[in-house]
């Protein structure tokens, strides 16, 4: 079997406590790390990751290893309920804060560097490294911080027609990669 | 890819990234409803080459997320599910109408312990929050009494002052200056006079009150000296007092300050520290 994870995932859906235990403790760190660089808030990133386990337990049922890995199932979903968080945290910060500091999980400001903070929260070790600085800034940027590409477009100051072309090649060198290393 | 879907392939990778929007969202959407084999593939691999990226950014979470997931885990009910698996759905069947009653029993057994204890729980929370609001109140209450103390204290303040800029005002007032005498010089007073009105004393460096004993004024007239007050002093040796009318108005010679035994006295008994010129 491709990951132990399958397994674990099918005793979950049975109502195994256990396993969701040896999941989480197989898991959490893929998740928490993601979270991290999503949230600057090391207990916002706490709060989501039990969230999106407790998800997990819950759609256990749903899973379909014909659809993608436990790895992938557990990525997409910590991703999807971190954009939550960084957009209600960024609604919460421009209601209460002023908008010259820069918050918590809000997108840079405007008139700043954005690679700046791109670098800040990145996760330009292994894979991601290996790719070119502006491709991998504008899959961050959409990644961990959930902008869209007319977002990224107007803060990178960049056609449109770039950012899509920058986040396709960069999608596809980075599943190339992916596909040389397994 | 084909070189025919070649124009989807930028809204993969923008859909993967949640990044589309607008137009080729909804175009997106509309051709994965279509179903296309390839774009699903396509998705799938760039979600397992994004969970490659993050797997290399691995971060050990913090030991209390385990323990509070372990533990909402625990408190919910058992699947329905796991029942029905151990049984089998034969043997579910067969069995249904002998244990189903028991188990469905347990299970709403369990269940309701379970609420229970959330019950338990929830009273004990709103038992302990009553406990809050009921310090609250108290707490509100005696501020409410510190208030009213302080606005009783400003009122008869206000009216002080109101009084001795009425006295300040009428050309009958006049100043009189007491003097320290032998058991404390450096004592000095002043008294805002009118013997129609009353007056204020306001007195400075006497000494501390012996325990017992308290400064009393005394307003001579014609050679007899009539009590006129009580006072005691603070940590700066200064006093204050209200001093009334001499019957009919009737014009004081001269104030002097005693000690005498707390209380007061009718006529001075002890050390006069304060004394004003004959008038």
């Amino acid at each position: 079997m491709a990951s132990p994870g399958v397994e674990l995932v099918r005793r979950m859906a049975a109502g195994d406590r256990e396993a969701l235990t040896a999941f989480y403790d197989l898991y959490a760190p893929l998740a928490f790390g993601l979270l991290r660089r999503m949230l600057r808030d090391v207990d916002d990133a706490a709060e989501v990751l039990q969230e999106v386990f407790w998800e997990l337990w819950r759609a256990a049922g749903e899973y379909d290893p014909r659809r993608g890995s436990p790895e992938a199932w557990v990525t997409v979903r910590a991703r999807s309920r971190g954009i939550d968080r960084v957009r209600s945290v960024r609604r919460r910060e421009e209601m209460f804060v002023a908008p010259t500091r820069e918050t918590t999980a809000a997108a840079p400001a405007a008139t700043g560097n954005p690679s700046s903070v791109v670098e800040d929260r990145e996760m330009a070790r292994g894979v991601l490294r290996e790719l070119p600085a502006e491709q991998r800034e504008v899959i961050e940027l959409a990644y961990l911080q959930g902008m869209t590409q007319s977002e990224i477009s107007a803060r990178l100051g960049l056609p449109l027609g770039t950012v899509k072309t920058r986040m396709r090649l960069g999608m596809e060198r980075l599943r190339a990669r992916a596909g040389s290393r397994t | 890819m084909s070189a025919a879907h070649e124009p989807l392939d930028e809204l993969v990778a923008g859909h993967v990234l949640g990044a589309l929007e607008g137009e080729d969202a909804s175009r997106f959407a509309a051709h994965l409803a279509a179903g296309c084999t390839e774009c699903e593939r396509a998705i799938v691999e760039y979600q397992e080459a994004l969970a490659g990226a993050a797997a290399d950014v691995r971060e050990a979470p913090p030991a209390r997320v385990r323990h509070a997931l372990l533990e909402r885990i625990g408190e919910s009910p058992a699947r329905r599910s796991r029942v029905g698996q151990a049984l089998g759905w034969a043997a579910s069947v067969a069995l249904a109408a002998g244990i189903g009653a028991v188990v469905s029993a347990s299970w709403v057994r369990a269940r309701y312990e379970v609420r229970l204890e959330q019950m338990a729980s929830e009273a004990a929370g709103l038992q302990a929050e009553l406990a809050e609001q009921v310090r609250t109140v108290s707490d509100l209450r005696q501020r409410l009494g510190e208030q009213e103390r302080t606005l009783t204290l400003v009122k008869a303040q206000a009216a002080e002052q109101e009084r001795t800029l009425a006295l300040l005002g009428d050309p009958e007032t006049r100043l009189v200056m007491l003097g320290g005498l032998t058991p404390h010089p450096q004592a000095q007073a002043r008294i805002i006079w009118n013997a129609h009105a009353g007056g204020l004393l306001v007195a400075a460096d006497l000494p501390p009150l012996p325990e017992g004993k308290i400064y009393e004024l005394w307003a001579i007239a014609g050679g007899k000296p009539l009590p006129a007050g009580l006072f005691g002093v603070d940590a700066q040796g200064k006093g204050r007092l209200a001093v009334a009318p001499l019957p009919g108005g009737a014009s004081v010679d001269v104030f002097a300050v005693t000690l005498e035994p707390a209380g007061g006295v009718q006529s001075p008994t002890g050390a006069m520290y304060l004394a004003s010129k004959k008038a």
